[in-house]
């Protein structure tokens, strides 16, 4: 593994939304670069374009111009298609609300993002299995989210961004929805993981969550300030 | 992407809303069995009917009076009974009946008959039904079987004697579990010997034995005065020889008539007439049940598009994990498919056991057309109503799906 890699570069990305007739420029000419193994957080206030950011990065939309390059491989100009195919297998997502299937196991939630690419019944289960030991519910696997804690739930989460072994994990306010208890083991897992080599992207609002990160990237009005 | 885990999921997603499912099928199902139950109640009439002309007996052609165009009448089951109970003002004569028999080598059995409401009474039970003057051969032509005793014989309808045969709903409420037969009963003025009880038929009107008192055709002539004969049986050996003796026939009855004042009609006429109009009763019967298919299906459609409101982040999430539109879209329209034909095979199974039990009060019989025509349709239905719905969930956008409140 080269350290010196970039896993992610946005070169002089900008999005333009149009409501009712006016322009509104959510990300203004943002170049950056994100290397393999770095643990970065993408923080500013509400309204400073990083949700509009991490949409991007996580490949969920496309910028209005500029370029996007995630592992070498430009996504700006991709159809929807190709897109989810690229979510799929180099994006992890962790959200706030961790939108976790309700009525459904633990197992199966972690094992969603394998039933889009291919992987067979038995290996899904084998590998659900072993990421959620990972994230210490190695116990849990029969548990529907409403048995589990708001931690809990989360780390649930974390185990389905990672299944899929991705190039990126990305966090939008991970610990937004969480007691402060959890809130630190959660952010003790991303911690773990960045230790292990993986890329995390880590967007929050709140500086004390920004500095548990190596780097900081500061938004506001759609430009990168720091 | 496979197949098989898509199915997987959309029957997860089915199951989780199990309860919701049920009620979305409900519509389904409900339309499907009420298809198989009404065309069941179609041919199961269909069936009845043929069934109790062809328990008449076989090849058999008939003579009435009258000229009457079964064709053209249509409704050549009233066309029958009206011939069979109608004096019309033309008349049969025994002696036509003699003479087809006489002159027509083909011609196995022949056998005339009158008939008229009558009473009979045994010791104080009185009951009402049909008397039935007719010649020792009837039993050989209509395929009855008898329960006790036998049928009269030629000597007694050559010598007019009182012997009556009886029907079994006219024995059982005469003489309840008292075997009837050397007892004698009154019908009409007259003492009747009882010889016979025939087996029960079921049915209704001319087709069953149930409700008649037989007695010779010359005693009837003579002691009720019906002169008229109602109807002349006959019978040829094969059913090669019916269409070749109709002609013979209709030439030995105009020699002895001057004019067509009677029919001869084949009793194939008139099955192939009844189960025409009877196959387009099971038709309109099944399309009116059709309709509620067809509501059915737009109830799947209904809950597809609440199920996809309401479940926006989940698509969300689905596509933000990989899902490609297509792969909505799919999963969406395998969950209305399996909606309809899951509705639809429970309705199948609702459908024909309903059928089976009520076929215990009226005729009914489920036909496998009626199953594969069901089955198809729910399953047309799914992904003609699951269409709509699944576009729609394939377009959400996933960033505005995962923000959905």
């Amino acid at each position: 593994m080269t350290k010196t890699k970039n896993i992610l570069r946005l070169e002089t990305v900008s999005k333009i939304y149009r409501m009712d007739g006016v322009s509104v420029k959510a990300l203004d000419n943002v170049s950056l670069a994100i290397m393999e193994g770095e643990f970065v957080s993408i923080i500013g206030p509400s309204g400073s374009g990083k949700s509009t950011l991490m949409h991007i990065v996580g490949c969920l939309d496309t910028p209005t111009s500029g370029k996007v390059l995630l592992d070498d491989q430009e996504i700006s100009q991709m159809t929807e298609r190709q897109l989810a195919q690229v979510r799929n297998k180099k994006i992890g997502f962790v959200f706030q609300q961790f939108n976790l299937l309700p009525r459904t196991s633990a197992l199966d939630n972690v094992s969603l993002p394998l039933l889009y690419n291919g992987t067979t019944s038995s290996q899904i289960a084998k590998k659900a299995a072993e990421v959620l030991g990972k994230v210490g519910l190695g116990e849990r696997l029969d548990h529907h989210p409403n048995q589990l804690s708001g931690g809990q739930q989360q780390r649930v989460a974390i185990a389905r961004a990672l299944i899929t072994d991705p190039s990126i994990i990305i966090a939008d306010e991970p610990t937004g929805n969480l007691d402060s208890k959890s809130g630190v083991e959660v952010m003790e897992i991303f911690k773990k993981l960045h230790q292990q080599g993986r890329t995390v992207i880590l967007v929050t609002h709140d500086d004390n969550i920004a500095n548990k990160a190596q780097r900081i990237i500061r938004l506001k009005d759609g430009k990168v300030i720091n | 992407m496979q197949l098989k885990q898509l199915i997987r999921i959309a029957t997860k997603s089915l199951i989780v809303n199990r309860s919701r499912s049920f009620l979305t099928a409900l519509g389904v199902i409900i339309g499907v069995a009420a298809v198989i139950l009404l065309v069941s109640v179609g041919s199961g009439l269909k069936d009845y009917i043929t069934g109790q002309m062809q328990d008449m007996g076989s090849n058999l052609i008939m003579v009435v009076p009258g000229d009457i165009d079964i064709e053209q009448t249509g409704a050549s089951g009233g066309a029958a009974s009206g011939a069979f109970s109608s004096i019309a003002a033309s008349k049969l004569e025994l002696r036509d009946a003699e003479e087809i028999e006489r002159s027509l080598p083909q011609i196995k059995d022949t056998a005339a008959v009158v008939m008229a409401p009558g009473l009979a009474s045994y010791k104080s039970e009185t009951v009402s039904g049909q008397i039935i003057g007719t010649t020792q051969n009837y039993i050989n032509i209509r395929s009855s079987e008898f329960e006790t005793g036998s049928f009269f014989t030629q000597s007694e309808v050559n010598s007019g004697r009182k012997v009556t045969i009886l029907g079994h709903t006219v024995a059982h409420e005469l003489f309840g579990n008292q075997n009837p037969v050397g007892e004698k009963i009154k019908v009409g003025d007259y003492r009747y010997l009882v010889m016979g009880v025939m087996k029960e038929q079921g049915g209704q009107g001319s087709l069953t034995s149930d409700d008649k008192i037989f007695v010779p055709i010359t005693t009837a002539q003579r002691q009720f005065g019906l002169d008229n004969i109602s109807i002349i049986f006959t019978q040829v050996s094969s059913s090669d020889e019916v269409a070749s003796a109709v002609p013979l026939i209709e030439a030995v009855m105009l020699k002895r008539h001057d004019e067509e004042d009677f029919t001869v009609i084949d009793q194939k006429e008139i099955l192939s007439t009844v189960s025409s109009i009877l196959d387009t009763l099971t038709i309109a019967l099944g399309g009116i049940a059709a309709i509620s298919l067809l509501v059915g299906g737009i109830g799947i459609m209904n809950i597809m598009l609440v199920s996809v409101t309401e479940r926006t982040r989940e698509i969300g999430l689905r596509k933000a994990l990989g899902a490609t539109p297509e792969v909505i879209l799919t999963q969406f329209l395998i969950e209305a498919v399996f909606l309809s034909v899951g509705g639809g095979i429970i309705g199948i199974l609702l459908g024909s056991g309903g059928a089976l039990l009520l076929n215990n009060f009226i005729p009914m019989t489920v036909t496998a057309w009626s199953i594969i025509l069901a089955f198809v349709v729910s399953a047309g239905v799914g992904i003609i109503f699951g269409i709509a719905p699944a576009r729609r969930a394939s377009l959400l956008s996933p960033i505005a799906a995962l923000r959905y409140e």
